[in-house]
């Protein structure tokens, strides 16, 4: 399904990486709950393989599924709680990437080595973050995580999805606000709003803002997308009467590139609430919102992966593709850069 | 926990299916809220006058209506 994926800094095109995600920033990877204490889980995240590894303690670390030795899949080997051993032929990994023995050839010079990449990882709103950076940028990024995950006062829940389709028309579908008045016209919260609007681009510290100048608080009216170390967009949309006290929610949203065919999204539905109004916000969302907002995005899923592969090759824009286009410039530019500094 | 490819779950939130009795309290606090207002008192006045009441059968107070939620959407 996919081409061999050349690391960065071993002359990645610009094409590749605008394909599979941008290097030298964090990017989500699968909730948290995907690796339970003790377990070890594959996963596929930037075009290549990873081998997501939680020690009993909870401590979680991200190798990439790649045996020093001859190649073979850790993730085919076996946990043994603060180190994995290769299947193949039983060379032993520390959590950090470290060779921590041969077995077959005690003394061996691979023991000692850190021959195995290993990813810096971070937990926040029951998502696991990690920061690939290319070999001239190991060190992460600075990352700010977004503030609706980390005010006590938010009450945020995770909802994540796996679409068959490339990472950027997720995003560009983020930062196309007109779409909920017409794709989700018949929606619990998008019903509203008018279906002609002028927009404009708000540049700020960490991003910008693609919102309509004429209408706020009624559908989807606006977007911010945000760079903290992270790509992720805040919006809100208003919720009816009938979820009580409370006003909109917002979602904070991200998404893993998975590799160029495929995308893992990532939406906190968040809500500023506390107390009484926070516990019956999540019984009422456990227990009937959650799922009308699953259809709703059952209309992005079944729209995006209808999309052509070269959909955005042969396009007339309008002005509502503002805030696309700008996304575009922004990715291709940097996609640009990473591939010539390499 | 899945790994195949695509996990799509309608429900990430729930830790079980609701009952009968859950799903009947969600919706008429749906009715309540829509008809009766936002605020506390108008909660237990709109569940009560439904004749919704808590497990234990008793008319809802407000502290009986905060630990219920408590309960059931920590
Ligand atoms: S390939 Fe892993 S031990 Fe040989
Ligand atoms: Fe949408």
């Amino acid at each position: 399904m996919t081409t061999p994926t050349p690391r960065v800094g071993l002359a990645a095109s610009a094409d590749h990486i605008y394909a599979t995600g941008l290097r030298n920033q964090w990017h989500p990877v699968v909730p948290s709950d995907f690796v339970a204490p003790g377990a070890m889980r594959k996963v596929t995240a930037l075009g290549e393989q990873w081998l997501l590894f939680r020690r009993p303690d909870g401590a979680l670390s991200m190798l990439a599924d790649r045996c020093p030795h001859r190649g073979a899949p850790l993730s085919l080997g076996k946990h043994l709680g603060d180190r994995v051993a290769c299947w193949y032929h039983g060379v032993e990994i520390e959590t950090d990437g470290t060779v921590s023995s041969v077995p077959g050839l005690p003394g061996c010079n691979l023991e000692g080595k850190k021959l195995v990449t290993s990813l810096p990882v971070r937990e926040i709103g029951g998502a696991i973050l990690a920061y690939f950076g290319d070999e001239k940028h190991p060190d992460p990024a600075e990352l700010t995580l977004p503030e609706p995950l980390t005010d006590p006062d938010v009450d945020a829940i995770l909802c994540y999805a796996e679409w068959n389709g490339p990472w950027r028309f997720a995003v560009e579908n983020l930062l196309d606000p007109m779409h909920g008045a017409f794709l989700h016209h018949e929606s619990h919260t998008m019903y509203d709003g008018d279906t002609t609007a002028k927009f404009r681009i708000r540049e700020t510290e960490r991003g910008y803002f693609f919102e309509k100048t004429d209408q706020r608080g009624v559908n989807f009216d606006w977007v911010e997308l945000c760079r903290t170390g992270v790509d992720w967009v805040d919006l809100t949309i208003p919720y009816p009467p009938s979820a009580g006290p409370g006003g909109p929610f917002g979602i904070v949203g991200m998404v893993c590139p998975v590799d160029e065919n495929r995308t893992g999204v990532f939406f906190w539905r968040y809500r500023r609430v506390q107390g009484w109004q926070r516990d019956t916000w999540r019984f009422l969302y456990k227990t009937l919102i959650e799922e009308r907002h699953w259809q709703v995005l059952e209309q992005d899923r079944v729209m995006l992966e209808a999309m052509p592969a070269d959909a955005d090759q042969r396009e007339n824009l309008y002005q509502h593709d503002l805030g696309v286009v700008r996304l575009r410039r922004m990715y291709r530019a940097e996609a640009e850069a990473q591939a010539s500094a390499s | 926990m899945t790994t195949t490819w695509p996990y799509l779950d309608i429900h990430q939130s729930r830790t079980h299916e609701p009952t009968p009795y859950e799903f009947k309290l969600a919706a008429t606090l749906e009715e309540v809220f829509t008809k009766d207002g936002h605020e506390l008192p108008d909660v237990i006045r709109g569940l009560n006058a439904r004749q919704v009441h808590a497990p234990d059968g008793a008319p809802w107070t407000e502290e009986s209506f905060r630990a219920e939620m408590n309960r059931l959407g920590a």
